[in-house]
């Protein structure tokens, strides 16, 4: 190889160096540019009627929506395109990992959906209010009575400050239909051969693990491989161990609060404890809390200690629920928002009023779901009913908590992962509590 | 087309040779452009991204804020992220030793032995290279599950101490992820070696034989030197898999339970999509392809083709001897 080949090899190969470092020298800072322009949005001072969202004309309003929400959207979709029949619906269906991953994003783009779902906390509604992606819905929740009456407490989660650095009060920006709360569900069948009342309390709940482990069955039916679901445990237990609106406080991350309490090292030896003596059987960090659900309703173990969302696969005759009014993780599920970039507020806001209808709070029921709205709604079985009851207990009570991965983005896995080894006997319960008040303090500083 | 046509005499004419060549190339690149294109949009594009905004504090939405190597910084003193690392090189072993010596061992015995219906057997020890990498795990996820198959068989054979949910168990969780990427690797190297020995001359193989040289003394004489360019494809395929991995993990055990699966790739996700950290993830991500690359670099060198004649006059001194 000659000498002039060699240099002209080098700088064929710096080509690509050279035109890498033009690039990055070239362009503004990331973020900056943004890819569509908000469009001004009016604020309104009276209901939206069928004429206001004619005056748009033919239109179609695009959607985002979780999976779980499809058996209700396909009850609410051809009564809404009845009442608007210029609006044509188009919802496209994430499962919830892929919308919480996407939407963000999808928001920000130059074609956003004009009425999405995200997620309470920073991750999701937070990054939304801080690009204000998300439309204030003050006036909406004005005009149609949101902020009166029953279910009002339950729009706190979505309200932010101007910045997106803190949420619980301030500027309303979503909306959530949806209501989600824990309880024990267990089997009847079961119960009635140990002999065991329903339980009510974590210590009805101890007293039925004792013997349930004494029969040979499987205590409770644990699927934790996803890493959250023993923190829901946690949180019932913790919420006897302290006043559980410390709790609250702690996830709405008030600067004074702190995680290391006595009453959380407790709920994590319990937790410690009934893992070692198998009230949770074996295997459960390799199974996925949807594939427990699914052991449990073929009679896999006595209790599934868990929220409403788990209740749709569970027969309605075979098992019952019991409620935790002393507390625990709980609160109204993703919110709806409203694109700041969508053309079509009318049949927007007329879609959010729709969802918080009692005539949809009924819906929401009929299809497995809690509404935020239970004043006139009916049961059509027993496990739903005491469901219902369940959540109007525990809403009066308010010892809802909110949920842990409301604090910082990656409490899920952190604090998920920390407990595991909890219960392997790997951590103890004081490094747990230090370790994840570390996560939050890194995170909000 | 007709400009080419009236053009080329013209050229044919101004003899200067560079120039010549340098149209010749503007021309190629003409036809290359379609692909061209697509690789710089889908490949080159992203990657220049990537190492910008490593340089920026970014949720992916506000404008950016430049924070120079404090990214960087920030990957290279986080214990997780060491742990991960660790757990990568754990899985080198699974992903990148393992396949290349079980396909070793498989593609000699199968080039030795007639088997019938070897097309068929190919193509099935060949089928989870094809299969999608969720596709895997689901079905991983199933036999190694608590009530699972390979527990079944355990108990079966009075092994029920050993049983265990194998992804669910601190100690196993890891092993066992490794063992479904030896799965799903050793197919690919096997045919790649299948491949290699199929171009070997055999007339060498007689050669060795009228010498008095067993299968074992073949294999690693002839066969194994003679496959060095596919051994290095084979480590350089695997590799890069082991360390990127992040598909089968997430799918089987989010990098649990604890952190003991955890690998950089899981982080780079959870940066990206879950903690809006645009920039520590970038950073991230650049960092683990300069690794990739290193090692992968390294393989290439060490595995590089020697100069004509030196290693086959060595072996050929050797065989020699041995009469």
């Amino acid at each position: 190889m000659t000498r002039s080949t060699v240099r002209q090899r080098g700088i064929r190969a710096a080509l690509p160096v050279i035109v890498l470092t033009a690039a990055l020298a070239g362009c503004s800072a990331p973020g900056s540019g943004g890819a569509a322009q908000s469009v001004e949005q009016k604020d309104i001072t009276s209901k939206v009627t069928p004429a206001d969202v004619d005056a748009d004309g033919k239109i179609t309003l695009t959607m985002w929506a979780d999976v779980a929400e499809k058996p209700l959207m396909e009850k609410l979709e051809p009564a809404y395109e009845k009442q608007y029949p210029n609006v044509d619906l188009q919802i496209t269906y994430k499962s919830f990992d892929d919308l919480v991953a996407t939407v963000v994003n999808a928001a920000n783009s130059a074609t956003p959906p004009d009425v999405f779902e995200g997620n309470i906390g920073y991750a999701v509604d937070g990054a939304l209010v801080k690009g204000k992606l998300v439309r204030p819905l003050d006036d909406v929740a004005k005009v149609y009575g949101w902020s009166t009456g029953a279910g009002s407490s339950t729009l706190a989660p979505a309200k932010w400050n101007a910045d997106g650095t803190s949420f619980g009060e301030g500027t309303l920006y979503g909306m959530s239909p949806i209501s989600e709360v824990q309880g024990i569900y267990y089997d009847k069948q079961k119960l009635q051969q140990l002999s065991l009342q329903p339980p009510t309390s974590i210590k009805d709940l101890e007293a039925g693990l004792v013997a349930a482990e004494k029969a040979g069955q499987r205590p409770i039916m644990l699927g934790n491989s996803d890493q959250y679901a023993a923190t829901h445990i946690f949180s019932d237990i913790a919420a006897t161990t302290q006043d559980p609106h410390s709790i609250a406080e702690w996830i709405d991350g008030d600067a004074n609060s702190t995680f290391q309490t006595p009453g959380n090292e407790q709920a994590a030896a319990t937790m410690h404890d009934w893992a070692q003596k198998g009230y949770f059987g074996t295997g459960y960090d390799g199974l996925s809390n949807e594939d427990a659900v699914a052991r449990f309703a073929k009679g896999d173990g006595v209790y599934f200690v868990g929220g409403s969302w788990n209740g749709a696969s569970l027969d309605p005759n075979a098992f019952g629920f019991g409620s935790l009014v002393s507390g625990g993780v709980g609160a109204t599920a993703s919110p709806w928002h409203i694109s700041t970039k969508s053309k079509h507020q009318n049949a927007a806001i007329a879609f959010l009023a729709m969802l918080r209808t009692p005539e949809v709070a009924q819906w929401i029921l009929d299809t497995g779901r809690l509404p935020v709205i239970t004043d006139g709604v009916t049961a059509s079985n027993p496990l739903q009913e005491q469901t219902l009851v369940a959540l109007r207990d525990t809403i009066a009570a308010g010892t809802q908590v909110g949920y842990y991965d409301w604090t910082t983005t990656d409490m899920l896995s952190k604090m998920g992962g920390a407990l595991q080894e909890v219960m392997a006997g790997r951590m103890d319960p004081a490094t747990f509590t230090r370790t994840v008040q570390d996560v939050r303090d890194k995170a909000r500083g | 087309m007709t400009a080419t046509l009236s053009d080329a005499p013209v050229v044919r004419t101004a003899p200067p040779r560079r120039r010549r060549k340098a149209r010749i190339s503007w021309w190629s690149l003409l036809y290359l452009a379609p692909a061209l294109a697509f690789f710089g949009i889908f490949v080159l594009l992203p990657i220049v991204a990537s190492i910008r905004i490593s340089f920026y504090d970014w949720d992916g939405i506000t404008v950016a804020s430049p924070t120079g190597l404090t990214n960087y910084v920030a990957v290279f003193s986080d214990a997780d992220l060491r742990e991960a690392l660790l757990h990568s090189l754990v899985l080198l072993v699974f992903y990148s030793a393992l396949p290349v010596g079980i396909g070793l061992v498989l593609a000699g015995a199968m080039s030795r032995i007639r088997i019938y219906g070897l097309t068929v057997f190919r193509a099935v020890l060949f089928l989870p290279q094809v299969l999608s990498s969720v596709v895997v795990a689901v079905a991983w996820r199933e036999i190694l599950a608590d009530d699972g198959p390979l527990n079944a068989a355990l108990r079966a054979v009075g092994l029920g101490g050993v049983a265990r949910s194998w992804l669910g168990d601190f100690d196993t969780a890891l092993p066992s992820i490794g063992v479904i990427g030896t799965w799903v690797e050793y197919g690919l190297c096997m045919v790649l070696f299948l491949a290699g020995i199929a171009t070997i001359d055999r007339s060498l193989y007689e050669a060795a034989r009228l010498d008095g040289a067993g299968p074992i003394r073949e294999f690693t004489d002839i066969t194994l030197p003679a496959l060095r360019p596919q051994i290095s494809i084979a480590l350089i395929l695997t590799i890069t898999f082991a360390l990127r991995n992040f598909d089968l993990i997430w799918n089987t055990t989010r990098g649990g339970p604890g952190t003991s699966t955890t690998v950089p790739s899981v982080y780079v996700y959870e940066d990206a999509f879950q903690n809006r950290a645009l920039g520590r993830a970038s950073a991230l991500a650049v960092v683990l392809t300069v690794v990739i690359l290193v090692l992968v670099g390294a393989v290439q060198l060490a595995l590089r083709e020697r100069p004509e004649g030196s290693s086959r006059g060595r072996r050929g001194r050797r065989a020699r001897r041995r009469v």
